[in-house]
């Protein structure tokens, strides 16, 4: 594999860029693989890339129905942190955020990992209090968290409603410093570029079509492209998850809901961090293009669409206004939707299932993006070993049943109640 | 030079007996009144605009309206600043200001333009490839680097000074575009009487009618068209709404369409809306949008000065403006000749360079006439020209069109390129209609469709005027006819219009000899041909991983003149036709929507609605501090003098457990519930018992979610035999009336209740302390206030000068405690009494944070603690759960986790010293040397200062609280840099047998 | 902006309205002896097919009623609504 580098930018530079090789190549589905990994997004692509520099199995075939990474992975507003206040959540994530310190260099492809801070406002004492309690929870766990005050804000936000006679006036606010962003194609690519270099085969325009399940086992999965025969076959398709589960008889406790982003046009640099609104679903962060990212709440009704309604697009941009009352004279450029596997208490699933080799990541929520590395990591433990990883042991489908349900929101089994 | 480059065959729309001033980066210029930005700007000589996205090239116009990718312009000073403005698009008003942006320190010399020096080394992902050593430099080096580079124009740093409202709008046809086809079908769909809205993007109805030479009936186009927007306006059933572009197209056929109210009026009213968002549900939609010119790929194809031919017709047509005076027309196909012929009438020869063998369209053949030899079988290879086009290199092509055979250079003040024509098919996309490929135009059209959405004339593919006429009027009567009974049809007039050959599938010239210059595809994102072959060469061959990777199509013009063009160009690369390599999707909106008009008024104290009690007037004189709870505004503390919130809450809170305090609590949820199942109801909703409450009688009950956590908490009061009277906590109030109308219309749709918000009907207001009840005495004289009389729990209907009252006997601070509620009109009044006799007990108000003091040391839960992660063991609300009933929720609590002993649980916390407030929000821990990651026993829920033992009391909810009584721990708050040694206390930390209450 | 019919009222706009989920759950019969499977099958699992969906809403802005509506799941298509006692026409 050729390595990327300002030197060999330079040098193909003179040959006007003409031998530049594929960063993946585009095989024929063999007829058997050891695992098969459904679903060439960010969470399949990192498993697959794991499974190869982890565990050393390389005979993987990842089966994406499009093109790689169109899915949530080219759908999100990039955002990264690991400020939850369960334990379980905390650990996973923040393992993920080691691994996203050091991921351009790893995979040698620049996934822009940029730790520009992410703030969550509040606008009262009461929401200062819960902020504190998942802060406080962070810190022992070992996650970097402090609080700001308005007075700090001001220097960061100062073109935010500061006024005391607002609707809502910022009282304060918690920041994760290392929480930032990444470029959300780049990490698809750079997985997929590894992983195939590490011979697994990347083979796109490939629907899962069913399974052939033996005695509680798997022996292969159907595709548009022929039957193949594996023995362990990963799903990775956050936001269908429930379609290819009823290929294999699974209730899940997953809904599909449509959440919708869009992006202001571009300007100069003006906000550093990434910013949520506390009395309202709003939420932004700057690309490095200089677009407006922005993003907030489920539209609110199940959903396969990858489009989304205008109310919800107003309910985001009021709740921005609110916030940054000078976003009033940009435009809005683009929106779209992407699907959410939404789980029951908003966490993941992490698991083996009652099918032997048939394993099971789904149920990522808003979140799944940050998880790209951590999921995959563990993923690709879970799948080699025929066991979880300890980072993935509470993302069982059994906590439905135990009780010892994740549920950093409160809101109960409605996961269309922001 | 002033207005140098006008147009001698005036026969345009802009008046030349205004004059109109504007500036442009500093320098003063004139326009007339309809003008465009652009317009204006052309005519005084001036192209050079603005600097490319990503190599900072000298940029000019490419087009005439919203297609435009380059001539972006920040526009206005300080709060009325705005980016990325097309000037195309900005209609000239008196005093505009305007500026380039993306350059420094000037457009006509930009440092910036470095990058296009050193363009090879920016391929198409070039940043992927590097920045990434050291790892240090990517977030103090590189991407602020990256981030300065990009980014265009600059946001304001003010609030927005201006309104914007919204309207909805219900109507049977929506017409999008007043083309020939819309005209057509608006005014066929009319005369049907239907209701009919027509909106036209430009300040112009006419679209393609207002340019092109063609006669409909026995007149010139341009004439029918203001005919018969004059009849369309005489109708009672049409709106017409020009300056109006409809962007979007979601479900269940709502279009929205933003428009341009005021920014082309010189001094508009204050109370004009700058703009106005138009939610349009419309029976059906016709989209006849029009179609948008290509530009073809050749050699420096960006320079200032190089424009799509049409767009310079409509220069010239509409605006009486030259792009120049020695212009290049190329072309690949006819209608470029339109635009030729327009020079010729200005007395300008254009040299003509076409791709192809010959024509024998009506059109080259008039030019021809003219004496105007045609260079056929050529293409423009390359241009020259630093700010502004000077020269081309014009090939002869050879037989394959992939090389050119000779070169020679021609000196050019412009260049009007056509490539053909693209139907706008966004808003059908929008719609969800799976479009197909056309061979016949090469390009998309609308074919099948899942909304009521039809597309006609050009949207459609259908680029002759007769067919686009007969599709109008034939659309437009038969949509109509869903909606009226008048089966009225119009017939389509006669028209005329010269004939077109078929152009030729070439967008993309050869490289010139020994030369590679970049060949422009994506003009604002500067993605060039070899951007693309770079993307396939590397593996990204799906269309989309095309446009992610080079972002071809991906800039604010959204790909409107380059989308197609890439399609063309992998197609040819990777050997397949367009259709198979399909195309990406399109998103709302059409053209970028200023953010403050799709929010419209709810901006400012706007963005939500504020709910204030009645007696909210009282609390601003009487000095309250408020807090919002929810949407409510509630007096936190009232200080007196200069105390401080401290001292005003612990003498409001002492004064309550000392004397008599009063307290709003009108925000409660209040529900009525009426019926003679209500009892059994109720038994099923709450936790506890209900069937045999006493009329009469308060009881206290707890509510859960089915998956066992507790939902809410109140009293609920019997007050006749099918009539209870539920109160909610304040935050729930909403969602607890939802659950109610749930489980008697879904679930238990047999039990005959009814439920009714009665919130704002009550007003409720809480007298609590020792002397609660001489007070109430003196209030209620006929009301017999003792313990027997009006027991804990009790309630009694009473009045004072003639005001129905309901007196409660219920307490929340664990005081002593009624509850007086009056219809809400007489709230106020009945406070205002309740303070003048309350004076002589020592009354004083107390605000929500006393409230929290006062309940948090009787161990009293509320929304801290009801976070819905708790059930009711957790919370100490153990003996609320009936043992011998179901209920909601009731199975989930025997799960396995739920009966865990050593569950997370309340208790009271106190810290050692006596003296060191635990902040809420701090975690409990047992080693308070430990390092990270440090077990978590549980955490601060709520805390004050005990007024009743003058020190700091907390409540906690910690692992297997009840077994910690009486240890120590530590709480911290690493956030604070806190750690505090506290003793593990019970959470009923003041009067724990509840002696108060019953007093 | 989806439109929906309010059995009661008629087609009122989308904001008028709250989601209640998969309208195919039933609700275990109060007292009933019951698995945690089952008990947990209906707390926490639901139909949730690319398609045709059976699925509550509450026209909260309205008459409050809670009433069915059958809903294509990827295109938002409304096929039907009806009141809880009634069943789709279609």
């Amino acid at each position: 594999m050729q390595k990327y580098s300002v030197f060999s930018l330079v040098k193909n530079a003179f040959t006007n860029h003409e031998n530049w090789e594929v960063a993946w190549k585009d095989p024929e589905p063999k007829k058997e693989y050891d695992v098969i990994i459904v679903g060439g997004g960010g969470h399949g692509l990192a498993t697959a890339y794991y499974l190869a520099k982890e565990h050393g199995i390389t005979n993987v075939a990842i089966l994406e129905k499009g093109w790689i990474g169109g899915g949530n992975v080219g759908r999100n507003t990039t955002i990264l942190r690991s400020n939850y206040m369960f334990d379980s959540n905390a650990h996973f994530y923040e393992f993920g955020m080691k691994l996203w310190e050091t991921l351009s260099q790893e995979l040698n492809y620049n996934v822009m990992y940029s730790p520009r801070g992410i703030i969550n406002l509040a606008h009262s004492d009461a929401q200062m209090n819960a902020y504190a309690r998942r802060g406080n929870s962070m810190r022992l766990n070992g996650i970097d968290a402090i609080l700001l005050g308005r007075d700090d804000l001001k220097k960061m936000i100062p073109f935010a409603d500061f006024s005391e006679t607002c609707r809502f006036p910022i009282h304060g606010g918690l920041m994760q410093p290392r929480g930032g962003t990444a470029r959300h194609d780049a990490v698809a690519w750079g997985y997929a570029r590894q992983a195939d270099s590490m011979g697994v085969d990347i083979i796109q325009n490939c629907e899962v079509t069913g399974f052939d399940v033996n005695n509680g086992k798997i022996e292969g999965v159907q595709t548009s492209r022929g039957n193949i025969k594996t023995k362990k076959v990963g799903l990775c398709v956050a936001g269908s998850t429930t379609l290819l589960a009823d290929m294999l008889n699974m209730r899940l406790p997953i809904e599909a809901h449509v959440l919708q982003a869009c992006v202001s046009e571009p300007v100069k640099p003006l906000l550093h961090n990434v910013v949520t609104f506390g009395a309202g679903h709003f939420y932004c962060s700057q690309s490095d293009k200089g677009e407006m990212v922005m993003g907030g709440d489920l539209d609110g009704y199940n959903s396969y669409a990858q489009r989304g309604n205008m109310p919800m697009i107003q309910h985001v941009l009021t709740g921005g206004l609110a916030v940054f009352p000078n976003f009033s004279r940009l435009k809005m450029l683009r929106t779209w939707g992407g699907i959410m596997d939404m789980s029951m208490d908003g966490s993941p699933i992490i698991d083996k299932t009652h099918i032997e080799g048939v394993y099971l990541n789904c149920g990522w929520c808003y979140g799944g993006f940050k998880a790209t590395p951590s999921s995959g990591f563990v993923f690709a433990h879970t799948i080699a070993q025929d066991q979880v990883h300890e980072l993935n042991s509470d993302f069982n489908l059994e906590r439905f049943h135990t009780g010892k349900i994740i549920d950093e929101k409160g809101v109960g089994p409605k996961p269309w109640i922001g | 030079m002033s207005n140098s480059f006008r147009a001698t065959n005036s026969t345009g729309l802009i008046n030349k007996d205004k004059k109109i001033n504007f500036t442009f980066n500093g320098t003063i210029y004139h326009g007339y009144e309809g003008d465009t930005l652009a317009s204006a700007l052309i005519a005084n000589g001036v192209h050079l605009v603005g600097r490319s996205f990503k190599y900072h090239r000298p940029r000019g116009f490419l087009g005439v309206g919203v297609e435009e990718p380059n001539a972006m312009v920040q526009l206005h000073d300080g709060n009325k600043s705005e980016p990325n403005i097309i000037a195309t698009e900005v209609e000239l008003v008196e005093g505009l200001k305007a500026k380039s942006q993306n350059c420094w320190p000037s457009v006509q010399f930009d440092i910036g333009e470095i990058n296009n020096v050193l363009n090879r080394f920016f391929p198409a992902g070039f940043y992927y490839k590097t920045f990434m050593w050291p790892k240090s430099f990517w977030m103090k080096i590189y991407e602020p680097f990256i981030r300065k580079a990009a980014g265009m124009g600059k946001a304001p740093l003010l609030p927005d000074p201006d309104r914007y409202e919204h309207n909805y709008e219900h109507c049977d046809v929506l017409v999008v575009g007043s083309g020939p086809s819309g005209l057509a079908s608006a005014l066929a769909a009319a005369k049907n009487g239907a209701r009919v809205i027509l909106a036209e993007d430009k300040p112009n109805f006419g679209g393609s009618l207002l340019t092109d030479e063609v006669t409909i009936g026995n007149m010139s186009g341009k004439e029918w068209a203001s005919d018969t927007i004059s009849q369309l306006k005489s109708m009672p059933n049409v709106i017409l709404k020009k300056r109006s572009q409809v962007f979007g197209y979601y479900d269940h056929n709502m279009t929205v369409m933003i428009e341009r109210v005021s920014d082309h009026i010189e001094n508009p009213s204050k109370y004009t809306p700058r703009q106005r968002l138009h939610y349009i549900r419309a029976g059906e939609v016709i989209v006849s949008t029009g179609s948008i010119e290509r530009p073809i790929s050749f050699g420096n194809n960006d320079r200032p000065g190089i424009v799509l031919a049409s767009a310079a017709k409509e220069y010239m047509k509409v605006y009486e403006t030259l792009v120049g005076k020695k212009p290049i027309i190329f072309t690949n196909n006819d209608t470029a000749y339109s635009t030729a012929l327009e020079f010729i009438k200005n007395d300008i020869e254009p040299i003509i360079v076409d791709t192809r063998d010959s024509s024998n369209g009506e059109l080259v053949k008039e030019v021809q006439q003219k004496g105007i030899s045609i260079k056929f079988n050529s293409g423009i290879a390359d241009t020259k020209g630093h700010l502004k086009i000077n020269s081309a290199i014009i090939g002869k092509l050879d037989s394959s069109k992939e090389s050119f055979i000779s070169e020679e250079t021609v000196e050019c003040d412009c260049i009007c390129m056509s490539g053909g024509w693209t139907p706008t098919v966004h808003l059908s996309s929008q719609a969800g209609n799976k479009l197909k490929f056309n061979d016949d135009i090469d390009a998309f059209v609308p074919d099948k469709k899942r909304q009521k959405e039809t597309a006609i004339g050009a949207a459609n593919g259908s680029f002759t005027l007769n067919q686009s006429l007969a599709e109008g009027f034939q659309v437009g009567f038969d949509l109509s006819n869903k909606f009226t009974d008048q089966n009225n049809p119009t017939n389509s007039p006669n028209s005329n219009e010269p004939s077109y050959e078929k152009h030729e599938k070439l967008w993309c010239m050869p490289l010139p000899s020994g030369k590679k210059p970049k060949r422009f595809i994506d003009f604002q994102n500067d993605v060039a041909v070899s951007d693309v072959e770079l993307a396939i060469r590397e593996g990204f061959r799906s269309i989309e991983h095309v446009k992610r990777y080079t972002t071809l199509g991906m800039a604010g013009d959204q790909g409107k003149t380059s989308n197609l063009n890439g399609l063309q160009y992998v197609s040819k690369i990777e050997k397949k036709i367009v259709p198979e390599v399909g195309h990406t999707t399109f998103r709302p909106p059409y053209t970028p929507v200023t953010i403050g008009a799709i929010v419209g008024r709810e901006v400012g104290n706007h963005y939500l609605p504020t709910r204030k009690s009645p007696i909210h007037t009282w609390h601003e004189e009487n000095n309250a501090v408020f807090v919002a709870a929810g949407l409510w505004q509630r007096p936190r503390y009232y200080p007196r003098g200069s105390e401080d919130m401290n001292s005003a809450v612990n003498r409001e809170a002492a004064n309550v457990r000392k004397n008599v305090g009063i307290c709003d609590v009108t925000t409660l949820g209040k529900i009525d519930i009426k019926g003679p199942d209500a009892p059994e109801f109720l038994n099923r909703v709450y936790t506890n018992a209900w069937l045999k409450l006493p009329v009469g009688k308060a009881r206290y009950g707890v509510m859960l979610r089915e998956d066992g956590m507790v939902f809410d908490d109140g009293t609920t009061s019997r007050l006749s035999e099918n009539h209870f009277h539920m109160t909610t906590t304040t935050a729930q109030a909403a969602n607890v009336l939802s659950h109610l109308e749930y489980y008697l219309q879904v679930v238990w749709p047999d039990l005959d209740v009814n439920v009714l918000s009665t919130t704002e009907q009550w007003s409720g207001i809480a007298v609590a302390g020792p002397k609660s009840r001489d007070l109430l005495s003196k209030l209620f004289p006929d009301v017999d206030m003792s313990n027997e009389g009006l027991p804990f729990m009790g309630l009694v209907d009473s009045s004072i000068d003639g005001i129905k009252a309901r007196i409660y006997r219920i307490s929340f601070s664990g005081e002593l405690a009624y509850e007086v509620n009056v219809e809400s009109n007489y709230g106020l009044y009945i406070w205002k009494k309740i303070m003048e006799e309350g004076q002589s007990f020592d009354i004083q108000p107390y605000g929500t944070e006393a409230l929290s003091t006062l309940r948090i040391e009787m161990g009293h839960v509320a929304g801290a603690e009801l976070d819905g992660r708790t059930i009711p063991f957790d919370v100490g609300l153990n003996s609320m759960v009936s043992q011998k009933k179901d209920f909601i929720g009731k199975r989930s609590l025997s799960k396995d986790a739920f009966t865990e002993s050593d569950r997370q649980t309340i208790v009271g916390l106190v810290p050692l010293d006596k003296k060191t407030k635990i902040p809420e929000g701090s975690h409990i821990i047992e080693d308070n040397s430990a390092v990270a990651p440090i077990p978590k026993l549980g955490h601060v829920s709520s805390s004050c200062w005990s007024v009743e033992y003058n020190n700091p009391f907390s409540i906690a909810i910690i692992k297997d609280g009840k077994n910690k009584i009486g240890k120590n721990l530590y709480a911290v708050s690493p956030l604070k840099d806190i750690s505090i040694p506290v003793e593990v206390v019970s959470s009923h930390y003041v009067d724990p047998e509840g002696t108060r209450v019953r007093s | 902006m989806l439109e929906i019919k309010c059995p009661y009222c008629g087609k009122r706009s989308q904001n008028e309205f709250s989601y209640g989920g998969d309208a195919t759950i039933k609700r275990p019969q109060l007292g009933e002896e019951i698995s945690t499977e089952d008990w947990d099958n209906f707390v926490y699992y639901r139909d949730n097919p690319r398609g045709k969906h059976s699925e509550l809403w509450h026209h909260v802005s309205g008459c409050r009623q809670w009433f069915k509506v059958s809903r294509d799941t990827a295109t938002h298509e409304i096929f039907d609504t009806c009141k809880m006692n009634e069943d789709f026409n279609v």
